[in-house]
């Protein structure tokens, strides 16, 4: 019998070529019983590789390749859980000295940390094979005698590797005559790196990336050979027929290796109770106060549901967890930091009186066992939304603060080849010119509907790549392999692991890329496989934009709002939302979210639950949208499967549209317990498994039987819930992004200035561009103005304007400027204001010279008075009557003067100090000469401003050309709604949203917006094909087509497409997502 | 001073259209790149109008029907420009090689001789087409304003001098060849003509764009005044003969090659040159297949053409009619004798095919070349007297096959190629670790079994004579088992060493060049593979073996076999499979 102790998975970056799912899939094919997984200074692979072996029936050792100062590598092999414990603290040690991918241990550590390790001397980069190339077989002697004094006698194994390389067997021999020497035991290994022999190819691509060779160049740094591939053990047995006694003792050592993942030895932290309390009873008493402000004293359905919750919570020991999130949350609360927990935790009346969440699970009748249940053995998961940006950042800071560095941890993310990435490196790896690469890297879209033709060889077709040739067939090939395999590890954006003493006793940390942040070497969904529980701190940026409201409507309007206490029913939100009046709104202002809200037509609250989660692949793929919206309009009678069903169907008319109802469904139905229910749920969810469904179904069926209910419905019921659990909602989330939609339309509906310059403030995000958001807010009557240097602060302010309130763009939509100089303009114009560009560009010595073009440009510099001779120069009336404005290209005339450097000779002025009262004081600064240039066109202004800002305050594109769109027939978006169903028209306008979305079949959605608003157009997978490069590209179009006007959704039907030509450099469009 | 400039607008495609008139007719493109990536970089309008556009790749432009597309041609490109040369001096002595598609011409005094300006410049136009170029032409008081107009207006344009300001302003700027910087800046002013730039206050301007501005408004307004830099008759050392009878004897033609060489040397001389490239070409007679009892052999061109690798190339062009070839030099020489020693070696070579008519030599100028030799560095051989000696060698042995070898990284098996000799630098570059598996061609050091020190840096050496090419070999493998090998292989014991998977498959006895033997020890199989995203792959398995001989009787074994006690042979080879083909080979023996 034959192990395999020591191989690579492409978790060692770029210097192994297969995941560690394929090495156990393969070890399984080819009856390895057990394989060691040795990456590079990290474990970063081996919940993957523990869960793939378990999955193959396969055994899976741990260990890694640590490296030495001393220009190797130690292969060690984890023995037992104090092992395990050592490597990942050594690992820890290495990693959070050294910068990013770098760092090494020296001897001293590696003794310090070598108890329940089994060392082997490893291959070409072992530390024999180091000793042997500079000290000959004597250096070897001392190599192997130093190992066996750091790690012991019996954990050391002389390990050969046979490539069949000369060299390979020379050192091979020589590791034979020192373990006989020695008495040293041998073990055989193959070294692998990839699990198949083809993917070699794969390892000699990577080689070259790692190394920046392309790989005509890259010559003796690629493999010899494509021998490192896992071998069958009996060829293994073959290679070294003269040494059986190597093959023997690969399962010897297997049999030693009696640590597995499985023993972790993972603790939640305690959270620290005041003495005389218990972690259950400090948290009954802040879930009973928290209580009677939410419910009252005196709601006893809320007591019952909560003591439910908090002795289950007692008899999975979980107190602890929800100290730890209650304690996040109050920090935040005590910081001013808007919070709420989303996701299943909303089930949780405990969680709604400790203030965690936000939707209340009693009043709503929301399902506990979604969160928790006895059954599943599994950490309940809270997700906290937080303001993206720094506010998220200060809460993060405090969990570090609050449990240690070595405590707690940002989970990471492994970022992997994908198309794009695959394609740039393959092909810089086969010397393909950039300039070829970028053509063919930005044919690779992200698109959610793939057609057919959507492949691949379809996009290298498109560029014009003969893919009969064999470099691009090989490219292609390339490509296509390394899709998924990790490029390097990230940080996840919120995903934070705490652990109850030291937390690199369980998982190796690193530094992350950001100061002062740690990251675990395992991704967030590794974490939970191993059970480790982790809290999401993550980044919304509607949450940022609800705070950023609310301080702006206090320091302006004067008042305060409170999220909390938001007027329930205002009618004004629901008559906005049932008219698809939705731009910037959270969660329903996508294109397929509008043409919903008006067939649905919201009235309350839970309408809009309905209206998050309806609009999901769960209820589209599963065929629930159609019939609930007709049972809504009275088309369709009310009906369920199975009259017990009634109360768990009777809000959502019949359809099944929650997770939480199908998990009620078979606890009504078939008698299962909440826990069994879950069970269910996560039977037929994303990892499912066809005998784990069968079994469930039986079980499901048999307690139908029981229960009474006839074949027919049994059918209903269980078709209903297998299709529907992959893709459900759960009924809590929807709740809690419902009251985020909510609060986002009414401040928007009530605050629109305010609103409008908080989400200015916080793109990007949402799913429209900033030009599309000011258009929006201005077709509601908001005034919006220009970036202007006598009064733009960095962000977008309120200004007074008239009665009402007017946004000032700010400077941080001059495209270029950055921040610094930006606030020196802002600090320098509270002192006193800029007389002229030279004086501006005097006081802000850091603006430079394209910074200045920006902002002339764009026409933040029209403040400035021209002098008098400016006038004399161009005739203006000294009454004033006719005075010429100073325009943009005046400014830019002058600010080329003002940014070309003095030269050698002036340089001297520069470098004197400046003395800044001299300049506040009197200092006579010209004002700006006349300039002989003429002002800029409309269609030149609107093109510098889109250029400049990405945007235009003025008047739309369309509106330059609508003369000659009328000409045309083209009909307007205002005038749609008023036109009969079915008519021919022509409607145009910039393309504001483009979707292809995975459930629609291949057809494509359109958002056509002009000067009156944004009409929908939908077009057909055959005329898309026709017209795909327009369509795709073009930032203007014509369309032709029907209208259509159903159940008050309006849109065109598309016949064809034309590009038009408006003269401006159109806003990014939101494609695709 | 009147001037008038003729630029030939699409220069690469117009270039193309000489040599293929044809094409004036149909939808055309030119391609340029290396494959696979190959992009149209000209096209005329007819290919415009079928969908052309430059960058296209050269698939893309293949999809469009109808299509004439050609490749980017240096060579008529300079030719083209050459006609131009000869068109422009025809008409005046003193012009400007502006650049490769506009020539200016100094029109002083030339006007009563054409009848005026405006014929002139028509009948430059007229010659222009006449030469296979459709040229725009202008002329104006001064280089730049009839460069600008040549390049802004169509057809013919004379430019009175009071009205050169009013016509050139109504050019684009993109006229004047801007930097980007400036373009962005007038496009950022709004300035889009050169009346709008001329209409600029001077002083003001040059505060923003500095002399370039003001050099560029001079333009726009047709006032910038140069002088011509007229260009300078070509350095051509070119010698020619007619002979009244035709030469078919290499001594009497290398007697008139003699002369002519020592004419262009001597003219080199005068003028402190020498020559790094001589063309030799000769009119033929027609109508003989056969001269100097040669034939000429079309085998030898693996030896020219490979300039890096060669010391001394020369490029041929034979056809029935014309003889025409070059010598090029590795180093400037004038000797005229030692020229005459190589040209006679590559006669040679490379005969003509008929009785000579014509001769004409062209030496190309260069610097000559200039030694000091030091007191501590040993003498090397005359640089002149080695290149004759390479030539010569060559001449046998196949310019590839002579130079220093060099060797590739690479682990493919004996990969090296032959560069440049040059005994200062006759180092071979450092082997890789153990020095075995990258060969130099000439002898490897090779490990050959443990030793009780460093397992490999401190093995004998031992060389392996290479075979080229290898000898193709038969195999007979042995059985799949240790057992059986232990039987066969008398010196097991002996050679536990290489006893990996040798055993497996392992050679039992082998069949090449008209013998057999059979294999004592074997050690292997030491695979390599690897090119595999190129066409030439290779994968292959080594095997060195221990082969004894019923007959000792072989030449290549003299050196590496040993005869036993029993009168037989022994060696030691390697021995090579192709896996791809499963053929065997004998690379080489072992000494």
């Amino acid at each position: 019998m034959y192990i395999e102790l020591h191989s690579r998975s492409a978790f060692s970056f770029l210097e192994g070529a297969s995941l560690p799912e394929a090495l156990a899939g393969r070890a399984a094919e080819i009856e390895l019983p057990a394989v060691a997984l040795l990456d590079r200074d990290g474990l970063y692979g081996a919940p993957r590789f523990h869960h793939a072996a378990l999955k193959n029936g396969i055994r899976a050792h741990i260990g890694a390749e640590v490296t030495s100062g001393g220009g190797y590598r130690y292969p060690v092999l984890v023995k037992t859980q104090g092992g395990y414990r050592n490597l990942c603290r050594l690992i820890t040690r290495m990693k959070l000295r050294a910068a990013k991918n770098e760092g090494c241990i020296s001897a001293e550590e590696m003794a310090e940390h070598a108890a329940g390790l089994v060392c082997l001397t490893g291959g070409e980069e072992g530390p024999l094979a180091h000793a042997l190339g500079r000290g000959g077989i004597t250096g070897g002697m001392k190599c192997v005698r130093e190992l066996s004094a750091i790690f012991g006698r019996e954990n050391v194994y002389v390990e050969l590797q046979r490539h069949l390389h000369r060299d390979e067997e020379a050192r091979n021999q020589a590791a034979v005559e020192i373990a006989r020497k020695q008495r040293l035991p041998l073990l055989a290994t193959n070294g692998v790196s990839h699990a198949t022999r083809i993917e070699r190819q794969v390892l000699d691509v990577f080689t070259s990336i790692r190394n920046h060779v392309p790989l005509e160049a890259a010559g003796r740094l690629l493999a010899r050979n494509s021998e490192r591939h896992l071998k069958p053990g009996e060829r293994m047995a073959r290679l070294f027929a003269d040494l059986p006694e190597a093959i023997a003792q690969t399962p010897e050592l297997s049999s030693r290796l009696e640590f597995t993942l499985k023993d972790l030895g993972y603790e939640f932290p305690e959270y620290p109770v005041p003495d005389g309390e218990t972690q259950d009873s400090f948290l009954r008493q802040r879930t009973m106060e928290g209580m009677i402000s939410r419910y009252g004293a005196n709601d006893d359905k809320a007591r019952r549901q909560l003591e439910r919750e908090l002795a289950l919570i007692e008899r999975l020991e979980l107190a602890g967890y929800f100290l730890i999130v209650w304690d996040i949350v109050r920090f935040c609360h005590n910081k001013n930091i808007l919070v709420q927990g989303r996701g299943s935790a909303a089930n949780s009346a405990v969680c709604y009186s400790l203030g965690i969440t936000a939707v209340d699970p009693v009043g709503m009748d929301l399902l506990f066992e979604r969160f928790l249940s006895e059954e599943r053995h599994e950490w309940p998961d809270i997700d906290l939304d937080l303001p993206s940006g720094d506010q998220r950042e200060r809460a993060i800071q405090y969990v570090y603060e609050r449990y240690g560095k070595l405590g707690a941890a940002m989970t990471a993310n492994v970022i992997t080849y994908r198309g794009r990435s695959a394609a740039r490196e393959a092909g810089k790896a086969l010397s393909f010119d950039l300039e070829t690469l970028d053509k063919l890297t930005s044919l690779v879209n992200a698109w959610e509907y793939k057609d057919d033709d959507d492949t691949l060889v379809r996009h290298f077709q498109d560029s014009g790549f003969d893919i009969d040739h064999p470099r691009i067939k090989k490219f292609l090939e390339l490509c296509i392999r390394m899709q998924d395999l990790p490029r390097h590890l990230g940080q996840h954006s919120g995903g934070m692991v705490v652990c109850q003493g030291q937390l690199d006793s369980v998982v190796p940390l690193e530094p992350a890329t950001m100061p002062g942040r740690v990251v675990v070497q395992w991704d967030k969904e590794d974490c939970a496989d191993m059970g480790i529980v982790k809290v999401d701190l993550l980044g919304l940026g509607m949450m940022a934009v609800l705070e950023e409201t609310i301080d702006i409507i206090h320091d302006h309007y004067r008042e305060d709002v409170d999220l909390a206490r938001l007027p329930a029913d205002d009618p004004l939100v629901y008559e906005t939302l049932r008219k698809a009046d939705t731009v910037g709104m959270f969660q329903i202002e996508s294109r397929a979210q509008m043409s919903c809200l008006p067939r649905l037509r919201p009235v309350k609250f839970y309408d809009i639950v309905v209206q998050v989660a309806i609009i999901r692949p769960g209820p589209i793929v599963g065929k629930m949208v159609h019939p609930y919206l007709k049972r809504r309009a009275g088309q369709e009678p009310v009906e369920y499967p199975h009259p017990s069903l009634e109360p768990v169907l009777a809000r959502t008319l019949g359809v099944p549209l929650f997770q939480e109802q199908l998990l009620r469904m078979a606890m009504i139905a078939a008698g299962f317990s909440g826990g069994e229910a879950e069970e269910l749920r996560r039977a037929f969810g994303f990892k499912r498994s066809e005998l784990r469904m069968k079994e469930i179904e039986k079980k499901l069926r048999a307690g139908m039987i029981r229960t009474g209910i006839n074949a027919e419905a049994q059918e209903m019921i269980v078709k209903s819930i297998t299709s529907f659990a992959l893709y459900g909602f759960p009924e809590s989330h929807a709740a809690s992004f419902a009251l985020l939609a909510y609060a986002s339309a009414y401040l928007k509906c009530r605050y629109l200035a305010a609103f409008t310059a908080a989400i200015l403030n916080n793109q990007p995000m949402g799913f429209y561009s900033p030009a599309t958001i000011v258009k929006d807010a201005q077709r509601h009557g908001l005034r919006v103005k220009p970036i202007d240097v006598a009064h733009s602060d960095w962000k977008c302010t309120l200004e007074r304007d008239g009665g009402n309130w007017a946004v000032r763009l700010g400077l941080r939509y001059a495209k270029g400027l950055r921040e610094e100089p930006a606030q020196a303009i802002v600090a320098e114009r509270s002192i006193r204001a800029f007389a002229s560009i030279e004086e501006l560009k005097q006081r802000v010595p850091s603006l430079q010279k394209a910074e200045l073009i920006t902002l002339a440009e764009i026409g933040a510099m029209n403040f400035f008075k021209p002098s008098a001779s400016f006038e004399a120069d161009t005739g203006a009336e000294a009454g004033g009557k006719k005075r010429r404005r100073f325009h943009r290209r005046d400014a830019l005339w002058q600010v080329e003067r003002v940014a070309r450097p003095a030269g050698p000779l002036l340089d001297d002025r520069q470098e004197a100090p400046v003395n800044k009262e001299e300049i506040s004081g009197s200092l006579p600064l010209l004002p700006p000469d006349a300039s002989p240039l003429s002002p800029m066109t409309d269609a030149e202004r609107l093109m510098a401003d889109f250029r400049g800002t990405g945007m235009t305050v003025g008047l739309h594109p369309m509106s330059y050309c609508r003369a000659a769109m009328t000409k045309l027939g083209v009909r307007r978006a205002y005038e749609l709604e008023h036109l009969p169903n079915g008519i021919r028209l022509r409607i145009a306008g910039a393309i504001i949203a483009r979707q292809r979305p995975g459930t629609a079949k291949g057809f494509v959605f359109l958002s056509v917006e002009d000067e009156t608003g944004i009409a929908n157009a939908i077009i057909s997978p055959d005329v898309f094909a026709e017209s795909r490069v327009t369509i795709v590209s073009c930032p203007f179009l014509l369309i032709e087509g029907r209208l259509q006007h159903q159940d008050n959704v309006i849109s065109v039907k598309v016949d064809s497409v034309e590009a038009l030509s408006i003269p401006s450099a159109a806003a990014a469009s939101h494609d695709f997502h | 001073m009147p001037f008038a400039c003729i630029h030939v607008p699409n220069f690469i495609l117009q270039a193309a259209l000489r040599i293929e008139p044809q094409l004036r007719i149909q939808p055309a493109g030119i391609l340029d790149g290396n494959p696979p990536f190959v992009t149209v970089i000209a096209k005329n309008k007819k290919a415009g109008s079928l969908g052309l556009q430059i960058g296209m790749t050269k698939s893309q432009a293949e999809q469009i029907q109808g299509l004439q597309l050609r490749r980017r041609s240096i060579e008529h490109e300079t030719a083209a420009h050459a006609a131009l040369v000869d068109l422009a001096l025809s008409f005046s002595p003193r012009i400007e090689e502006t650049a490769a598609d506009t020539i200016i011409l100094d029109l002083a005094g030339l006007a009563q001789l054409f009848g005026g300006f405006e014929k002139l410049a028509q009948r430059l136009g007229r010659r222009a087409k006449k030469f296979g170029l459709s040229a725009q032409v202008a002329v104006g008081s001064n280089p730049e304003a009839a460069q600008l107009a040549a390049r802004g207006f169509a057809s013919v344009t004379v430019l009175a001098p009071d009205e050169e300001m009013e016509r050139l302003g109504s050019l684009p700027i993109t006229a004047l060849n801007l930097s980007l910087e400036i373009r962005e800046t007038l496009e950022r002013w709004g300035v889009r003509t050169c009346q709008a730039l001329a209409a600029l206050p001077v002083a003001q301007l040059s505060e923003r764009l500095g002399q370039e501005g003001v050099r560029l408004q001079e333009l726009a307004r047709g006032a910038s005044e140069r002088t011509l830099i007229p260009t300078i008759a070509a350095m051509e050392f070119e010698e020619a003969m007619e002979l009244d009878t035709a030469v078919s004897e290499l001594e009497p033609l290398s007697f008139l090659l003699g002369r002519l060489l020592d004419q262009l040397c001597r003219r080199l001389s005068a003028r402190a040159l020498a020559t790094n490239e001589i063309r030799l070409r000769m009119e033929l007679e027609r109508g003989e297949d056969e001269i100097f009892g040669i034939v000429e052999k079309r085998t030898n061109s693996g030896m020219y053409g490979m300039k890096r690798d060669t010391p001394s190339s020369a490029s041929a062009k034979s056809t029935a009619s014309i003889y025409e070839h070059a010598l090029r030099l590795p180093l400037a020489m004038r000797d005229s004798k030692a020229l005459l020693r190589l040209w006679r070696l590559h006669l040679e070579a490379h005969p003509p095919a008929s009785p000579i008519v014509k001769i004409t030599m062209t030496a190309e100028p260069a610097k000559v070349r200039f030694a000091q030799s030091g007191l501590f560095v040993p003498l090397s051989p005359d640089p002149e007297k080695l290149e004759i000696t390479m030539a010569r060698t060559g001449h046998f042995v196949g310019a590839a096959n002579i130079g220093s070898p060099e060797l590739l990284d690479t682990h493919r098996p004996l990969s090296f190629r032959v560069g440049r000799f040059n005994p200062l630098e006759a180092s071979l570059p450092a082997n890789d670790f153990g020095g075995s598996s990258v060969s130099s061609g000439v002898s490897v050091r090779i490990s050959s079994g443990a030793s009780s020190e460093d397992p490999v840096a401190l093995l004998p050496a031992t060389a392996l004579r290479v075979f080229r090419p290898a000898m193709p070999a038969r195999v007979e493998a042995r059985a799949n088992s240790r057992e059986d090998t232990g039987d066969k292989t008398r010196d097991n014991s002996r050679d536990t060493s290489h006893a990996t998977t040798s055993k497996v498959h392992a050679p039992a006895r082998v069949y090449f060049g008209g013998v057999w033997g059979d294999v004592m020890t074997a050690s292997g199989p030491w695979r390599t593979a690897g090119d595999w995203w190129t066409e030439d792959p290779w994968n292959q398995d080594e095997w060195d073996l221990e082969i004894e001989f019923p007959v000792p009787a072989f030449s290549h074994m003299a050196k590496g076999t040993q005869k036993t006690e029993s009168a037989r042979a022994r060696g030691v080879y390697r021995i090579v499979r192709e896996r791809a083909t499963g053929d065997w080979f004998v690379r080489g023996v072992y000494d």
